[in-house]
């Protein structure tokens, strides 16, 4: 015979409140881990108190050993040897996790503290740092004077110019890939792959060899443009690629069913079904150029004019204006670097916010 | 009985069409594809000429030599040796610092953080890679070579008798550890997103078999994720390490050029790095001569990297198809 | 008719009484290795699963049926603590093994996990390992100390009746046999560190009709000294292999639960309840 459930039954069991057994410590380890947790810190304080031993050579000398030493203690006593190992995978990445998030709140906290020097004076705001120009400032003139802003239009003249050669050649490769599946396929991608890698430096180095050794041209925005696509191309591309590959197929059949041609098919209907994506590569694009030093410093050079003709003059640029201040023994010099700096990390900072925004719309679209 | 119709195959090519218009769109698109091709081949002949010039008229100890003797008007002696064996000190450094860090950051997102933190420690992290490298560089040389100077001192105080501890000159900046250190930065991000990702693709249902065996992280991490993951580590290992050979702003205001080779002394004032090199002589050219031969350094840069690039790609590639 | 009328009929007494006796029967088969006593499953605030009590008798084969989507597989992985790796996991109720809730707060849960193995539907050998290395894979991956492992080796793809087929290559790439052998070496692995119980999630779902037969009669064999339990779709693979049963079922956005269970041979013989009758004879699911 079997046994049958009485629904009635049921009304008691939903008095049962979920649980999670599972999370609760016996008090024995809960004793070791707030040992294990506290006195390494609590010796080191000590340390730090009354001997004279800086601080991050504290940390990672005494500390961190002694925090994996009470870590693998502690887990030994409660765990056996097992959880041992398992403890110092824990403190390890966490020290791990530490240890860079340090560095980054260092690298982008400077930023913040030493550049806000230029933009902020005694008056609040300084809108001139943003706006003129080099042109009658030496490096020990005060802050009021002067400014990047003949490097900020030198920046987006290169930019522009990059990405006017980058974007349509990358989206030209990226709809090579997915719309006209040629039998060079796997051998494109590989080359872009390739282009990937290239450093900027020998970026700049082809675009000097090639159009100014040979005097074509002299060092301009243009070449400095020129340098920056070679670096722009491979990530438009790249990125333009993953995102015609998310369109459905149904867009494409659909259209040539209606009799549409090849190319109206990528140009009315997939490339328009993709405009945030190819936005986003586009963004990235210029992201991963915008702070490129090394090519402009050998085709664009630098200058203290604003200059609009992007041929035949050298002509700043934020990144070269920051190369150029930064090991000048004038503490004014410096924070102008320091300041640039600043806007610079901004604009990537829009940029890369800018793209991952318009990247979850892009996600959520198909969902 | 008569004879069966002759089949006669016709391949219909997806990339075939008798329309016009097409035809032009797609010579139009497969030409501007290869595009990468072009300018890969053109930096790798534009280049190679001044290589070749520079091999011809130094022979091949341009790349063995450790002087740069190029202003001397009759007899140019100059060779890239030292700066090629720099480049690699300061990327091996930079490896031993960014490997275990990115490994452990890596097994933290996967493994160990809660799904929020992991998510945000991804955005993180996908933000450290964009920092342009002049922007490291000017922290290095303003935040970091302080207190380093710091660090390397103490070390050479109490380990100095270990060899790569030695320091003759009493000078801490400059040094290849300085300048490895912000390569090893770098190349966090790099590392760190391709482990990652590759860890994350773990098949479920081999973690399920180990948990059901009574695994612990520890040994569910070295029996099932990290073999699983081994080549896509690798490769992100070898992109991160194309990345810090040619990196030359970042370390150019933190690193002494030298031009003789400081062979595994890390903390003492001097180093090399091909990237470098090429910036920092490029200002102050003697004439068309050594900027021939700073264009033959560019082109073993280039094909360091671009062996590295591929090398890491194929590994990458290689093991994402073998998991299926 | 209401509960508490249906209380006062004889046909309640009767009822009664068969039931104890029954549960008496299906207790003096011998101690009950394994029981879940009220057990409901949350996954965040959604129940998924409503007080199950089910009692597995020691060396049977017990066997858990029922469309999918009912809360079956779930049911297991509270059984070897795998439920609690999930985020978000709750439960409430208990779990006895040899009598002891294995919930408890000083029970350490790889200890459970070797003592209650399970096989998954999908085989999930280790692909980076040998046949070999695989089998013993339980060892490294607990901890647990065995010796000889040749002779372990041998005895547990023997027991998973793999050995003859393999013996040879034992070497090579788990990735290199068949889907069902593949499976008898999860079995194989499983036993390595000899449980007492092994939960079977539909083993052999994914598997051809022969290697299907292979392993039920593997898990007769394995049945004389383990305790089994086995989630199936196959009704008639439940009627091969199992001496009890128990019949799942979910509504719509409710929590499973049990609706009937006893010996295999009552449940799909002489089923009390409609749905189960409805259920066994195909009608559903």
């Amino acid at each position: 015979m079997t046994q049958v459930l009485d629904r009635e039954q049921i009304a008691e069991w939903s008095g049962q409140q979920p649980q999670r057994p599972w999370t609760k410590k016996p008090a024995r380890l809960q004793a070791w881990i707030a040992v294990a947790a506290l006195l390494p810190s609590a010796l080191v304080a000590l340390i730090f108190t009354y001997t004279e031993i800086p601080g991050p050579i504290l940390l990672v000398a005494v500390f961190f050993p002694l925090q994996l030493l009470a870590a693998g203690i502690a887990a030994i006593a409660t765990k056996g040897r097992q959880g041992a190992a398992d403890s110092v995978i824990i403190v390890l990445s966490v020290g791990a996790t530490l240890f860079s998030f340090i560095i980054l709140t260092s690298v982008l906290g400077s930023l913040i503290v030493r550049g806000i020097g230029a933009l902020w004076g005694e008056d609040g705001f300084r809108s001139s740092f943003l706006f003129q120009n080099n042109v009658y400032i030496n490096p020990s003139t005060p802050l009021e004077y002067g400014g990047l802003g003949h490097a900020v239009i030198g920046t987006v003249l290169i930019v522009l110019i990059a990405s006017l050669i980058a974007v349509p050649i990358g989206i030209a490769t990226a709809i090579y890939i997915t719309e006209v599946r040629g039998r060079a396929v796997p051998y494109v991608r590989f080359f872009v792959q390739a282009m990937s890698g290239i450093p900027s430096i020998v970026a700049g180095l082809f675009i000097l060899t090639v159009l100014i050794v040979s005097g074509a041209m002299n060092q301009s925005a243009f070449a400095g443009g020129l340098a920056y696509a070679i670096l722009m191309l491979p990530t438009v591309a790249r990125t333009a690629e993953e995102v015609l590959r998310l369109i459905p197929e149904e867009l494409r059949t659909g259209a040539l069913a209606l009799g549409s041609t090849r190319a109206r098919v990528v140009l009315r209907v997939v490339i328009p079904a993709a405009k945030t994506g190819v936005i986003t590569a586009i963004i990235l694009g210029v992201a991963r150029v915008i702070g490129e030093t090394a090519p402009l410093l050998l085709t664009s050079l630098k200058s203290d004019q604003t200059i609009l003709n992007p041929l035949g003059n050298p002509i700043a640029a934020l990144p070269t204006y920051i190369f150029d201040n930064v090991a000048l023994p004038y503490p004014g010099a410096v924070t102008r670097a320091w300041g640039a700096a600043l806007v610079l990390m901004i604009l990537v900072l829009i940029l890369f916010t800018l793209a991952r925004i318009l990247g979850r719309d892009r996600l959520n679209r198909f969902r | 009985m008569a004879a069966p119709p002759t089949e006669t195959r016709r391949d219909l090519d997806s990339a075939a069409t008798s329309h016009r218009g097409d035809r032009i769109f797609n010579r139009g698109i497969t030409a501007a594809a290869f595009t990468a091709l072009l300018v890969l081949a053109g930096i790798a002949i534009f280049l190679g000429i001044a290589a070749v010039e520079a091999i011809t008229t130094q022979g091949w100890s341009f790349l063995f030599t450790t002087e740069w003797k190029v202003d001397q008007g009759d007899e140019p002696v100059a060779g890239i040796w030292g700066m090629l064996y720099g480049s690699v000190l300061l990327a091996v450094i930079g490896l031993v610092i960014a490997v275990p860090v990115s490994l452990l950051l890596s097994i933290f997102i996967v493994f160990l953080a809660p799904r929020r933190l992991a998510r945000m420690m991804t955005n993180v992290i996908d933000l450290m890679a964009a920092i342009p490298s002049i922007i490291l560089g000017l922290w290095a040389f303003y935040l970091l070579t302080p207190p380093a100077e710091q660090w390397q001192f103490l070390l050479n105080k109490y380990l100095g008798w270990i060899p790569i501890f030695q320091n003759e000159s009493g000078n801490f900046n400059g040094t290849p550890f300085i300048a490895g250190f912000v390569l090893g930065f770098m190349m966090i991000p790099i590392i760190t997103s391709v482990s990652r990702e590759v860890l994350g693709r773990t098949p479920p249902e081999l973690i399920n078999a180990a948990e059901a065996l009574g695994c612990s992280l520890w040994t569910m991490l070295r029996h099932v994720a990290l073999p699983y993951g081994r080549g896509g580590i690798v490769g992100g290992i070898m992109l991160g390490l194309g990345r810090a050979l040619g990196e030359t702003i970042a370390i150019f205001f933190v690193l002494k050029l030298v031009y003789d080779i400081n062979w595994y002394k890390i903390i003492e004032s001097e180093g090399g790095s091909v990237a470098t090199l090429i910036v920092a002589t490029f200002g102050e050219v003697s004439g068309p001569y050594e900027l021939n031969l700073l264009l033959a350094a560019g082109f073993f840069l280039f094909v360091g990297t671009l062996a590295v690039n591929v090398i890491a790609n194929l590994i990458v590639q290689k093991t994402g198809r073998s998991e299926r | 008719m209401s509960t508490a009328e249906y209380e006062s009929t004889a046909e309640y007494e009767g009822d009664v009484t068969v039931l104890e006796e029954q549960f008496t029967e299906q207790k003096s088969v011998g101690p009950i290795e394994l029981e879940s006593q009220d057990v409901s499953v949350w996954f965040g605030k959604r129940k998924v699963l409503e007080g199950v009590n089910i009692a597995c008798p020691k060396n049977t084969v017990t066997a858990l049926i029922g469309p999918s989507g009912c809360g079956k597989s779930t049911y297991i992985r509270t059984l070897n603590r795998l439920h609690e790796l999930i985020p978000g996991a709750a439960l409430a109720g208990s779990v006895l093994y040899e009598g002891k809730d294995i919930y408890d707060t000083d029970i350490d849960p790889v200890h459970i996990r070797l003592q209650i193995g399970m096989v998954f539907q999908k085989p999930n050998p280790f692909p980076s390992m040998t046949i070999r290395g695989n089998v013993l894979s339980g060892l490294k991956l607990s901890g647990l100390k065995r010796d000889q492992h040749d002779d372990i080796v041998e005895e547990t793809l023997t027991s998973a009746g793999l050995w003859n087929e393999v013996k040879d290559r034992l070497d090579s790439a788990a990735g290199e046999l068949s889907g069902g052998q593949q499976q008898r070496l999860v079995i194989a692995r499983a036993l390595a560190v000899q449980p007492h119980v092994l939960l079977m999630d539909e083993p052999c779902s994914a598997l051809d009709p022969t290697s299907t037969l292979k392993i039920e009669e593997t898990i007769r064999e394995l049945s004389k000294d383990i305790t089994i339990v086995i989630v199936t779709h196959n009704m008639q693979q439940a009627v091969r292999v199992s001496d009890y049963t128990a019949f799942f079922l979910a509504a719509e956005n409710e929590p499973g639960y049990v609706i009937e269970q006893g010996p295999t041979t009552d449940i799909f013989g002489s089923p009390r309840d409609q749905r189960t009758l409805d259920y066994v004879n195909g009608r559903f699911g």
